[in-house]
């Protein structure tokens, strides 16, 4: 199939699920996920363990910031928002929309992950080091495994974009998309989990 | 497990294409959540317990809207995806269990 032979005629309603392969890999993705899953409850469970095991360091009502985790949130489910448009424009067989939500997408992910990124650093100057206390390497190794998530997933997208730039939508490309897509998903739904849990339950 | 996808047969269901709407109702209905949220938190002074239940409540309503619609496991042959992230969530629960029993008692 050549690059540009991805017309509209050409291409099943769900290009994801039109091959074996394709539906193969979103199940196996789903494996993945359940994995991932039992996986970020390891480390919510460490967390809730030594949320109260500060010692000297700081505790968490006095770290966490409200208004800087809510913009975080904003523009993680802003994001998440995105990437359903990405598909939809996807199962239209609209490549050029299809990239644009998927580079929305990115770019708020890329700014969560620079707020973090600052978020750390401040917590770092105020004593709240990895190694500070029980606390601080849960909620460092918590937060910090799905900030990684995050960074991962703006990587993968990112390839991704740059592949259906060169090879087109194809029933191929497509299940990549959708998988991404996916993930995406499932790393703001932690994040639900972990700014009522983390941050807001920590306030309280 | 293959079998939840033979349903995509014939190419000729063109209706199949959703519109926006949806998931639009769920992206304002985890705002409201999250607003609701952050702002219980931020006025204090309330039962401390009647908070934290509220916030796991609305946490759990939103993650499922997620899951449900963007996610797209209330659709047709995800039978498997719904087994997959239940098991996962299963042991989740005995490890916060586990931890909050560990530490409290």
């Amino acid at each position: 199939m050549s690059a540009h032979d991805h017309h509209a005629g050409a291409l099943p309603p769900e290009p994801e699920k039109a091959t074996l392969e394709g539906r193969n890999k979103i199940l196996g993705f789903w494996l993945f996920l359940g994995a991932e899953t039992v996986l970020f409850g390891t480390l919510f469970s460490a967390y809730l363990a030594f949320r109260n095991s500060v010692l000297d360091g700081p505790r968490p009502e006095e770290l966490f910031q409200l208004p800087m985790t809510f913009i975080m949130t904003v523009a993680l489910l802003v994001s998440s928002l995105t990437s359903v448009f990405a598909v939809q424009a996807m199962h239209r067989h609209k490549t050029g929309p299809m990239l644009g939500w998927l580079a929305v997408t990115i770019a708020l992910g890329a700014l969560f992950l620079g707020m973090e990124i600052y978020e750390f650093n401040e917590y770092v100057h105020e004593g709240h080091r990895f190694t500070t206390s029980a606390f601080s390497s849960a909620f460092y190794s918590l937060v910090g495994f799905h900030g990684a998530h995050v960074a991962f997933g703006i990587l993968w997208i990112g390839l991704v974009i740059l592949q259906i730039l060169k090879k087109g939508l194809t029933v191929v490309t497509a299940p990549k998309v959708y998988v991404s897509a996916i993930y995406w998903h499932f790393i703001d739904v932690v994040w639900v989990f972990i700014f009522t849990v983390v941050y807001l339950m920590g306030k309280v | 497990m293959t079998e939840n996808h033979s349903a995509t047969g014939p190419q000729t269901q063109r209706h199949r294409v959703e519109g926006p709407q949806k998931h639009i109702v769920v992206f304002i209905l985890s705002m409201v959540l999250t607003i609701i949220a952050f702002a219980a938190v931020a006025a204090g002074k309330v039962n401390k317990l009647f908070v934290i239940f509220l916030l796991l409540g609305m946490a759990i309503v939103q993650a499922f809207a997620q899951m449900a619609f963007w996610m797209h496991m209330k659709d047709r042959g995800h039978l498997f995806p719904i087994i997959t992230i239940v098991g996962g969530v299963f042991v989740v629960i005995m490890l916060v269990a586990l931890a909050l029993l560990w530490t409290w008692w």
